[in-house]
């Protein structure tokens, strides 16, 4: 028998805005625990929630981008359950009125692209951060009232690599808008994945499981087609599969059954009282949209029409946000567009891979990285003189003239001064002249030779090369 | 007579005019807190209360308040001291900020001297469920007669002459009602004129910060000082504040008046009844245009259902933080679950946890549209209602409540069908959020009663006059428990 797997996504986006979506206490990364807190995060009595104007600003952005229909009022319930991340006992959501509805993406599928259906967007809260022990839990209320955008879509992807596709391009989307670092492995993107299977030509939906804490976008296809496998065994063994909460184990590469799932849980939402409802006017919708940053598909073809870079560089480069931003400070402080596209995916990319790093670790800020490749398009020094520096930039904050100069690199590229020299090593080697008179080409790259040897290799080569082209043809 | 008995604009006047100091109003507010045998404190703050009238600074002839001691439910959360709500799930529980009128009295130097009793968690009528004990009226001095609740300390505090003015808090009529019983101008505000941050929320669509004074002056002024949008309560409002007030007058001549005539035909002590009706006919001749005007009387029945199932409704899920694992006493249990069931067990009374349970069954997802919604669309209709009156009214006027202070040994915690309306409908100011007033309105055996007063939302300019005229009629000012303690 063949199935075809009925896939539906809910993600879970940190938002990164300055302070928390209710509380003016900061959003952190790596603070020391319950450090970036205030009594409102921790639920004290009498604390209220204030509606952060950013985290609206930046539904809205999304919600533009996944072509939603934007609610013009902003309601919020809350969702009633006890859970020992959950300071308040509640969670402040959108459940009746999410701030998005009816969106769509296209996905890479088998065959071409695909429309997937969103069904909405709601702006929510995020809980505290547990940390198990064998005998005790830690919690942490850092975490506690980050604002969270949760993006649900129709069950209408059906393999795991357009479920990664669909993933990938949300995580473009909240990257692109600044909205968050959208990285799974940090948890700032996280994705649930419901998935079902059922007869080809089926209407009904087969019996759903839930596959939870995925660290990475491959993963998610990774445990979809495990899944589909899994559930396919099952149901041809002419078992039924169970209605259950699964996690995906990252070493094992499977997913391992976390807990059955019993009739849903009653949240007993109701309208949040001490939030009024705030309507958004067509203007303030405008403005959140037009001041929305580029997004990959903007960049994409401003890089191919107005910096003429080619596809496949565009492309490197709309693969990554924050590449994306270096490399358009590069192009800010005046470097040249493929010398820059050249270095980022070459010499930068190597050395973030070699590390272990990523972009916002990288020691050399885009000014002085544009510097340094000023220097080599004035001639000043040469590529490989330029990687030297780079060495030096990667351990001292240090400017690449400053390490040239140090370093003795200074490339002459004054011809005057380096006309003298030509004339001297011509003088000193009348045979090689006589031999490339003759036609030995070998000659000519022998007094080039001489001429960077006695400049100790600081002459530029290609003015080298034709001033003792030029003083050749006078002899 | 003691500065300390006086009207707030007198005890200012002798503030500064040097006839008496911070230091000797707070000094014997002090000593009579710790001779109150009515069970009014939950803490005396003695130390930080003489601190703060020694280093009050220059007097401020333009702030009425300043020097001025009071006393707040233990409700209001004040940093640095501990603030229980009357519950024992918070012993010992000390706050890390100030509530907004307890930051805006700090500001204005008036002197917070005690945290007063509540019924526990705000949640009830009687202030006998607090965790301790019952709080009594300080006009029954045999200790057999209620203050009413749930601002019960409160109450207690300004009608045994301890402190000019008290903060309260106000869901169903929390402070209006006990204002009736103790002889008090019980006053809230609309709905969003004081913030509610810092307030320990018990419903939150319903609560209100109210005041409770001796005289309608001294009630205004403290409610308009505390008054004002705040950035920490989104559902405070900027509807500016009226700073000319003070020049209100008790002339009633064209002011139109609605008095509710199921309210009034049902059941009421003989006495208060006699009492309204002269007040009725006193305020026509003073040119007042009184007229009885009909509410639907299904609507009136249905007060107290709808208040029980939307005010349990929203304390189940408010107080849910309230699990013994972040603040307060803790609770150590194997899992989450058992610590948080351990605490919550042992922490909460028995009429605490019948309210959750009755809350969180109206919010179940079988029940919601037939309970919940159902409620809070009665409560709709019941506003639409009081709106149409106030379309053609300037005010409501009506008692306030049914009796006088009962005995502990008559009230029961049945619902009483005799009282249904009578004993309820102070809640329409809470469903409305229009501002709402109760001014004493006479005596019977020596136990006062009173009159409540309501207006359209943000027209605290009308309650003002209205209760100021019935004042001067009654000539009910200034009054105080003789039979208190204190004296």
């Amino acid at each position: 028998m063949n199935f075809e797997a009925v896939i539906g996504l809910e993600i879970h986006v940190e938002m990164k805005t300055k302070s928390k979506m209710f509380s003016a206490a900061p959003v952190t990364y790596g603070a020391p625990a319950n450090s970036a807190t205030l009594p409102l995060d921790l639920a004290h009595p009498g604390t209220m929630p204030r509606l952060n104007k950013q985290a609206v600003i930046n539904a809205i952005r999304v919600c533009d981008a996944l072509h939603m229909d934007i609610d013009r009022e902003i309601w919020f319930d809350r969702k009633n359950y006890f859970y020992s991340d959950l300071p308040k006992g509640y969670q402040i959501t959108q459940n009746a009125r999410p701030i998005g509805k009816n969106g769509y993406l296209f996905v890479k599928s088998s065959n071409g692209l695909r429309r997937i259906n969103i069904t909405r967007l709601h702006l929510e809260e995020d809980t505290a951060m547990q940390h198990h022990f064998r005998d005790y839990t830690l919690l942490d209320y850092n975490r506690s009232g980050i604002p969270l955008m949760e993006i649900v879509s129709e069950p209408e992807l059906h393999t795991g690599l357009e479920a990664a596709d669909y993933l990938d391009k949300i995580r473009s989307i909240v990257t692109f808008a600044d909205v968050s670092t959208g990285k799974m492995e940090e948890g700032s993107l996280r994705c649930d994945v419901n998935i079902s299977l059922r007869p080809v030509g089926a209407s009904k939906f087969g019996t759903k499981v839930e596959v939870k804490n995925i660290n990475s976008i491959s993963n998610v296809a990774k445990a979809i087609d495990f899944e589909i496998k899994r559930q396919a065994q099952v149901l041809i063994a002419g078992q039924a599969v169970a209605q259950e909460t699964r996690r995906f184990d990252d070493s094992l590469k499977e997913t391992v059954s976390m807990r059955m799932k019993t009739d849903s849980v009653d949240y007993k939402y109701f309208t949040e009282p001490n939030l009024v409802p705030v309507r958004l006017s067509e203007e303030f919708i405008a403005a959140a949209i037009a001041g929305c940053p580029d997004l990959a598909e903007a960049k994409y073809k401003r890089y191919i029409e107005k910096l003429g870079l080619s596809e496949y560089d565009a492309n490197q480069l709309v693969a990554s946000q924050p590449l994306c931003k270096y490399f358009d400070e590069l192009i800010g402080f005046g470097a040249n567009p493929k010398a820059a596209t050249n270095w980022l995916s070459g010499e930068i990319t190597g050395y973030l891979n070699k590390t272990n790093t990523t972009f916002e670790q990288f020691p050399i800020s885009s000014s002085r990285l544009a510097e340094l490749l000023k220097l080599i398009e004035k001639g000043t020094i040469s590529n490989k003189q330029a990687r030297e520096i780079l060495e030096h930039m990667l351990i001292e904050q240090t400017s690449p003239s400053v390490l040239a100069e140090r370093l003795g690199m200074h490339q002459i590229s004054d011809a005057d001064a380096l006309k003298t020299i030509v004339a001297q090593v011509l003088d000193e080697n009348g045979q090689s002249i006589a031999d490339f008179k003759q036609g030995k080409d070998r000659a000519f790259g022998y007094l080039v030779g001489q001429v960077m040897k006695k400049t100790g290799g600081k002459a530029n080569p290609g003015l080298a090369s034709r001033l003792v082209k030029e003083a050749l043809s006078r002899r | 007579m003691n500065y300390l008995d006086m009207t707030i604009v007198e005890m200012h006047h002798a503030l500064i005019e040097g006839k008496t100091t911070p230091i000797e109003l707070v000094r014997e507010a002090i000593k009579r807190a710790k001779e109150d045998t009515n069970n009014a404190f939950e803490l005396i703050l003695e130390e930080q209360a003489i601190k703060e009238a020694e280093t009050i600074g220059e007097p401020q002839p333009h702030n009425l308040l300043w020097g001025i001691p009071f006393v707040a439910k233990d409700n209001f959360s004040t940093k640095g001291y501990p603030t229980t709500a009357s519950s024992n799930i918070l012993n010992g529980f000390i706050p890390l900020y100030d509530a907004t009128v307890i930051a805006k009295l700090r500001e204005l130097k008036a002197i917070m001297i005690a945290k007063a009793t509540l019924d526990e968690l705000a949640m009830g009528g009687s202030g006998t469920t607090g965790h301790r004990g019952p709080t009594f009226n300080p006009y029954d001095r045999s200790h057999q007669r209620m203050i009413g609740g749930s601002s019960a300390g409160s109450a207690a505090s300004v009608s045994a002459g301890i402190v000019p003015f008290a903060l309260g808090s106000d869901t169903g009529d929390s402070v209006r009602k006990p204002a009736s019983y103790a002889g008090l101008v019980g006053f809230k505000p609309t709905w969003g004129r004081i913030s509610r941050y810092g307030l320990f929320p018990f419903a939150p669509s319903l609560d209100h910060v109210g005041v409770l004074a001796r005289s309608v002056a001294d009630a205004t002024i403290v409610a308009t000082a505390i008054s004002g949008y705040d950035p920490n309560d989104a559902t405070s409002s900027a509807n500016p504040v009226p700073d000319d007030l003070h020049l209100v007058t008790s002339d009633v001549s064209g002011m139109r008046i609605a008095v509710i005539k199921a309210i009034v035909n049902s059941p009421h002590d003989k006495v208060i009844k006699q009492k309204f009706e002269l007040l009725t006919s006193e305020l026509k001749q003073r040119g007042a245009q009184v007229d009885l005007v009909s509410m639907r009387r299904d609507l009136l029945d249905a007060i107290y259902p709808i208040y029980i199932t939307l005010s349990c409704a929203e304390a189940t899920s408010n107080n849910a933080n309230l699990d013994g694992i972040k603040f307060g006493p803790a609770t150590w249990g194997a899992t989450y679950a058992a610590a948080m069931m351990a605490a919550r067990t042992k922490g909460f009374s028995e009429l605490i946890k019948r309210r959750f349970i009755i809350g969180s069954y109206a919010l179940m997802r079988e029940n919601q549209a037939a309970l919940f919604l159902r409620a809070q669309k009665g409560r709709g209709m019941i506003v639409a209602e009081l709106k149409r009156i106030l379309g053609h009214f300037d005010l409501i006027l009506v008692p306030a409540a049914p009796s006088i202070a009962p005995r502990f040994i008559d009230k029961t915690d049945k619902l009483s069908e005799e009282y249904l309306i009578a004993d309820n409908h102070l809640v329409l100011g809470n469903f409305s959020g229009f501002p709402s007033m109760t001014v004493p309105l006479g005596l019977k055996e020596g136990m006062p009663f009173g009159v409540n007063v309501m207006a359209k939302a943000f027209d605290e300019r009308a309650v003002l006059k209205l209760a100021l005229a019935v004042e001067e009629v009654t000539g009910l000012k200034s009054l105080m428990a003789k039979g208190g303690d204190t004296k």
